[in-house]
């Protein structure tokens, strides 16, 4: 029997050095790392490059609190009704931070490469999108003579992945319910795998069903319990989006940006505690 | 003055009318009219078809529709989950039917930018990019993209930056329908209200209007199921499309 990796969210995310890349895991408002998105906030840190294909709430507040320096992305949005995600934009449009524009699929290529422990991956389409040269990506001939030609991504090996789970067991081992994003190809790639989870359920549990284990504990590093942790966003089935919390994220000032912080669920624990 | 056939119901039913029989057809992020769309096909017309989507649903049975097209109750009523990798591989190995991608601008090609106004590297505006369009439009067998604003700095002559290549097979807007023929989109509808001279003079690209006319009527069917999805008008005022730009511009 291994020893419990769980640790408090403040100690998980400590770890983070400044200037790490950070894969974070969901999709949009749902199922992101956000309560320890706010907590690199908390600390401080800086220079972070962020990597996901399709980021929004994470990257717009960590821009808004200066904590970026780069990130690699496919679509950058609020989703809902709320469009642009606006400090990200102003970020980009400022040149506050470096933009990697990808399409989702050739940032899950460069992921492959690093899981697949090659130096590029084929990814298919891209043909006629400008973004192959502006991103100095290369047109490869099938060598076995089809030919096909293929654009080949560079390697994209995250220091961390960050993932949301529904639960956890003891040791480490990762459940997620609906649709797991794309959280899997994350945690292959990336150096580190942090996990901030819902709930504890138990390693009887995960050995009754194992195929229902999206990450084997050996991978994962560390784990915070935190309830609600995808806040605003949603957890299936656990809760919905929080929208009234999102509309009130987005208004300009100091004062707004603090005030989501302390509303927070892990802030609202801390307080309680 | 209120139209006979609202631009949103125009727009949603015509992308509606893009699904076929027996395909597979895939709404994704930042989509909430297409996806309005597949569960409309769904209720409204008699044929099978495979809804997959973002959430990785598929066929689902959401017991109540989501305003972010990518909401985990999109699979709902699913009996497997298909992941993200799973559609974009789909869609790379050429067995995507139809999807439907997002666009800012789009040209006389059916090619899409969703990156930036202006230039990229000093953007006016800096878009959402592409999420999938880079790759799938040139991939699918068909793609569908959708705007609710129509006019010349959204249908373009030339884009701002080249997201994603590949044609679209059809391009929906509060006053025309159009399809790609012979590698250009060319005009197959316009809505009742409107008319092919002011779909060309609100169009920067030119286009061939051949056998274009007003588009049918949305059946009783088509109407009855976008009010099942939509019973209070929600996802109606929430969209906020109109025929045309108000009066004082």
């Amino acid at each position: 029997m291994s020893t419990s990796k769980i640790i408090p969210l403040g100690e998980l995310t400590s770890q983070v050095a400044n200037g790490s890349s950070l894969a974070l895991g969901g999709s949009f408002l749902h199922r992101g790392p956000f309560a320890f998105v706010r907590e690199l906030i908390r600390q401080g840190k800086r220079d972070l490059e962020i990597i996901k294909q399709s980021p929004g709430y994470d990257i717009d507040i960590l821009c808004r609190a200066g904590c970026v320096r780069r990130t690699r992305a496919g679509i950058v949005a609020m989703e809902g009704n709320f469009g642009l995600a606006p400090y990200y934009r102003k970020a980009v449009e400022k040149k506050e931070i470096e933009l990697e524009e990808h399409a989702c699929a050739s940032l899950t290529a460069g992921l492959r490469a690093s899981a697949f422990g090659v130096p590029f991956q084929p990814c298919g389409g891209l043909h006629g999108s400008a973004l192959p040269e502006l991103n100095g990506w290369q047109k490869v001939a099938d060598p076995y003579g089809t030919g096909e030609a293929v654009y080949v991504i560079p390697r994209i090996t995250p220091d961390f992945a960050v993932i949301h789970a529904n639960e956890v067991s003891p040791e480490g081992d990762v459940r997620v319910f609906g649709t797991s994003h794309w959280d899997r190809i994350m945690s292959r790639s990336a150096k580190r795998v942090l996990v901030i989870a819902e709930r504890i359920a138990s390693s009887e549990s995960f050995a009754s069903q194992p195929e229902l284990t999206l990450i084997p504990h050996f991978l994962v590093d560390a784990v915070a319990v935190v309830p609600r942790g995808a806040w605003p966003g949603s957890c299936w089935p656990h809760y919905e989006v929080d929208y009234p919390a999102v509309e009130a994220y987005l208004p300009d000032g100091a004062d707004v940006l603090a005030a989501h912080l302390a509303a927070a669920p892990e802030a609202q624990e801390a307080a309680h505690a | 003055m209120r139209e006979s056939w609202s631009p949103f119901s125009f727009i949603v039913t015509n992308l509606a009318r893009f699904v076929r029989p027996h395909e597979v057809t895939f709404s994704g992020v930042n989509s909430t009219l297409p996806m309005l769309a597949c569960l409309l096909a769904k209720r409204a017309y008699d044929f099978e078809f495979t809804y997959i989507n973002v959430a990785g649903g598929v066929d689902p049975q959401p017991s109540s529709i989501p305003i972010s097209s990518s909401d985990p109750v999109l699979a709902e009523g699913s009996r497997s989950i298909f992941s993200n990798e799973d559609f974009y591989d789909l869609c790379t190995r050429g067995e995507m039917d139809l999807c439907f991608l997002g666009a800012a601008q789009v040209d006389g090609l059916g090619q899409t930018n969703v990156s930036s106004i202006g230039d990229w590297h000093n953007p006016k505006v800096r878009l959402p990019g592409g999420g999938g369009g880079a790759v799938m439009l040139p991939t699918a067998r068909r793609a569908v993209t959708w705007r609710t604003e129509h006019s010349r700095r959204t249908m373009v002559e030339k884009l701002d930056f080249l997201t994603a290549a590949g044609g679209m097979a059809g391009v929906v807007t509060p006053i025309a329908v159009f399809v790609k023929r012979d590698g250009r989109l060319a005009l197959q509808s316009w809505h009742p209200e409107s008319s092919l001279d002011e779909v060309r003079a609100r169009t920067a690209f030119t286009f061939d209007a051949e056998g274009a006319g007003p588009a049918e009527p949305p059946t009783g069917r088509e109407r009855d199921a976008l009010r099942s999805l939509d019973p209070t008008g929600t996802f109606e005022r929430d969209a906020g499309v109109r025929l045309r730009p108000e009066a004082a511009a």
